[in-house]
């Protein structure tokens, strides 16, 4: 029995290599990125246009000797977002060898199961739009390396801790609300991102008239908790979490409650395209749903030469860039870099992208990557609800670098 | 203290206690003649909201519809259709995945009963969406009556009134499911049928003997509570405005629970159920606790089980020989 599967695998062996000695010479080397995103239902508008950053990317950076192709995994086959399907489809992508690197997940909690499977394989993710803090600081972050000290994982999106301060500085000082009233959805990014918002209102000399949570079996009716909400007269409402937890509803509820005149807002987890677009935020909340609506998303909106990157995305699909179209492109851009410098070996491009004195050339700007693997931008970009296009319009960007507050623009 | 507001909250339970009362009459039913948990139920009012959405893009409804005389034969309607549709669908579902298994032991129903559930929202999914998706509402949403309480005080002891709004949607959802549910006593009660389904749920072999149809009694039962599940379904959709392939299992979740809670076979203990389930969810977010309904709705009835195992409602053990 064992000579002959040592036989075998000999054979095996030596095909495989006729094979690859085959292709050095005839052709470029296959190559695989792999992508771990929400692709369905009411998450398409999500995915998608992240998707399609990545392989506007790769198209355009191409790297000599290698043929970059795509492993795509939808992790949000029932509609939503799914950490069990995470997990899986993380495994897949350790077992395909050609992969040398992951774009993804779009999700917290997606992250949350995904870390361990990446992190032990010395796979790298590179995620666009992640954003709660705990993935990769502290002792939270420590766990799902299961104490490694190897970092797998890195993200381009800045974090709740900073994208909730973003949403109290909407709230204060954009809208002017001297109070709210905070609903979340009792996730791992929802609550999180609730609980920054607070402490940061709180902080800005706001009054915190109510924080209250909606589990996965109470996302349907928010008529009691909006009753109790209007009693107290907030001046802003504000959620945590995403549209398909609730969010479209809460605000289409709010307007059936006569709530319609008090600003609403939220953060990326709401940013998934205009009130056409089938099942995203605007669309659910309905037409009058969304006035004085604001969204905030962890990722940059004046990136250097936005407008050719709006016009390539745009020639290339027919349709506008998404909020992270731009935070997928520099994902893949970053593991293209690495690939051209140090090959397609798992472990060194793994090692390439987390060593924090590489620099990264990107659509979003000069990327390093520190000791966790956060960026080094902390930019959130502000959206509101611009009635006659009915879809989000973007304002103004700020930089939050060690907590000080600087307008980098004001056009809308 | 603000007694508009509590007005308004109780308002807002009996408008979600009358749809789970409308579905959890179908649990409590079935259970009561063959002792079947179906959990297939949830799932024919969620396929109930998603029938009225087909038949509102059919007639090409966009909205609200404006002239009383129109609205009121839309409404009639789309009741009239959901109801039978779904009330086939359950006739349907007994037939082939209940009734070949009627004497196999306990638990083989149960599992084609989840078999169903499954069956029926990947249905859904596929021809549908997976994500929430809008139902036109033919009730303007944000109408309604509004009541200004009278405020006064009792010592320092103020109650103030914010005025109430009575929307023309909940009114009209609550009135409806209490019609239903008087007109589902007094079919079980009065009528021959209604007493061929109690003999039934007695004692099945002496009912027959006696020279019940079986079959047909106990498809009769699968045929009302499937079409008021479907009510419901048309009741959710005219409410919300939007309905998702997975709302069966949260609100079924519910609403079994309430026909438990209340005494499971017992159509008054299952409204009961429903009533006070709703009333605790609401009254939990009205003191900021939504987070919390859950495990209060569930300790209560664990509460209620520990000293009444068979619900608030339940027949005694020994009335099923």
């Amino acid at each position: 029995m064992k000579p002959k599967a040592l036989a075998i695998l000999s054979l095996v062996a030596l095909v495989a290599s006729a094979c690859s000695s085959s292709s050095a010479t005839t052709g470029p080397k296959v190559v695989k990125i792999g992508i771990e995103l929400p692709l369905s239902g009411a998450e398409l508008p999500n995915g998608d246009p992240t998707l399609k950053g990545v392989q506007l990317a790769i198209a355009q950076h191409p790297v000599a000797g290698y043929d970059v192709q795509l492993n795509i995994k939808d992790d949000a086959l029932n509609g939503k977002h799914d950490p069990q399907t995470g997990a899986t489809n993380i495994g897949q992508l350790v077992n395909d060898t050609s992969v040398f690197a992951v774009v993804g997940p779009f999700n917290s909690n997606v992250a949350q199961a995904e870390i361990p499977v990446s992190n032990s394989a010395g796979l790298i993710q590179c995620s666009p739009a992640n954003t709660n803090p705990g993935l990769t600081k502290g002792q939270s972050a420590i766990d799902l390396r299961k104490g490694s000290t190897k970092i797998a994982y890195v993200r381009v999106a800045t974090t709740d801790d900073i994208q909730g301060q973003a949403g109290a500085d909407i709230a204060y000082n954009v809208a002017g609300a001297k109070s709210a009233y905070i609903v979340d959805d009792t996730e791992t990014y929802g609550k999180g991102l609730a609980d920054v918002f607070e402490t940061t209102f709180k902080s800005l000399g706001g009054t915190i008239v109510g924080h209250d949570g909606a589990g996965a079996n109470q996302q349907s009716d928010f008529t009691a908790l909006l009753t109790a909400a209007k009693a107290k007269n907030p001046g802003f409402v504000y959620f945590g979490g995403v549209t398909a937890t609730g969010g479209g509803l809460l605000r289409k509820q709010m307007v059936d409650l006569g709530m319609a005149s008090i600003p609403y807002g939220g953060g990326d987890g709401i940013s998934d395209g205009s009130a056409a677009t089938k099942s995203s935020f605007l669309n659910v909340a309905g037409a009058q749903g969304d006035v004085s609506s604001y969204m905030t998303v962890a990722a940059i909106s004046l990136i250097p030469n936005a407008d050719k990157f709006k016009a390539d995305y745009k020639a290339k699909y027919g349709s506008e860039a998404g909020a992270y179209s731009a935070s997928g492109y520099a994902c893949a851009q970053i593991y293209l870099q690495a690939l051209a410098k140090v090959g397609s070996d798992r472990e060194a491009v793994r090692a390439y992208v987390t060593t924090t004195s590489n620099s990264f050339d990107t659509v979003l700007g000069t990327i390093t990557f520190d000791a966790n693997g956060d960026t080094s931008q902390h930019i959130i970009s502000y959206y509101k609800f611009d009635p006659t296009t009915k879809d989000w319009a973007f304002f103004e960007q700020k930089d939050f670098i060690s907590g000080k507050v600087t307008m980098a623009s004001s056009a809308p | 203290m603000d007694a508009g507001i509590l007005t308004q909250q109780a308002f807002n339970a009996l408008t979600i206690g009358a749809m789970y009362a409308l579905i959890a009459l179908g649990y409590t039913m079935v259970y009561g003649i063959i002792e079947l948990i179906n959990f297939a139920h949830g799932d024919v009012f969620m396929v109930g909201s998603f029938v009225t959405l087909w038949l509102l893009s059919t007639l090409g409804v966009q909205g609200t519809i404006n002239d009383p005389p129109t609205l009121v034969a839309m409404l009639v309607v789309m009741f009239a259709f959901a109801m039978t549709v779904m009330g086939l669908v359950g006739v349907v579902i007994e037939r082939f995945a209940y009734r070949p298994l009627r004497n196999a032991p306990r638990l083989a129903p149960l599992i084609t009963a989840i078999g169903v559930s499954f069956i029926l929202q990947n249905i859904i999914q596929v021809t549908f969406s997976n994500s929430p998706v809008n139902v036109p509402r033919v009730i303007e949403a944000q109408a309604g009556a509004t009541l200004q309480l009278p405020q006064f005080a009792v010592g320092s002891f103020q109650v103030t009134a914010s005025p109430v709004t009575f929307s023309y949607t909940h009114i009209f959802i609550v009135v409806l499911a209490l019609a239903l549910m008087v007109a589902l006593q007094l079919f079980v009660g009065r009528t021959r049928l209604g007493r061929a389904m109690r003999s039934t749920a007695i004692d099945r072999e002496a009912a027959q003997l006696m020279g019940v149809d079986i079959n047909t009694t106990i498809a009769l039962t699968f045929f009302i509570g499937s079409a008021l599940a479907g009510a419901a379904g048309v009741a959710w959709a005219l409410n919300y405005g939007t309905t998702k392939f997975d709302i069966g299992f949260q609100t079924g979740l519910k609403s079994f629970t309430a026909a438990v809670l209340g005494g499971i076979g017992n159509t008054t203990g299952a409204a009961l159920g429903s009533f006070l389930i709703a009333f605790v969810e609401v009254f939990s977010s009205q003191l900021g606790y939504s987070r919390w309904s859950e495990a209060v709705v569930f300790a209560i009835l664990i509460i209620v089980l520990v000293f009444r195992p068979t619900g608030l409602l339940g027949q005694r053990l020994t009335e099923r020989g």
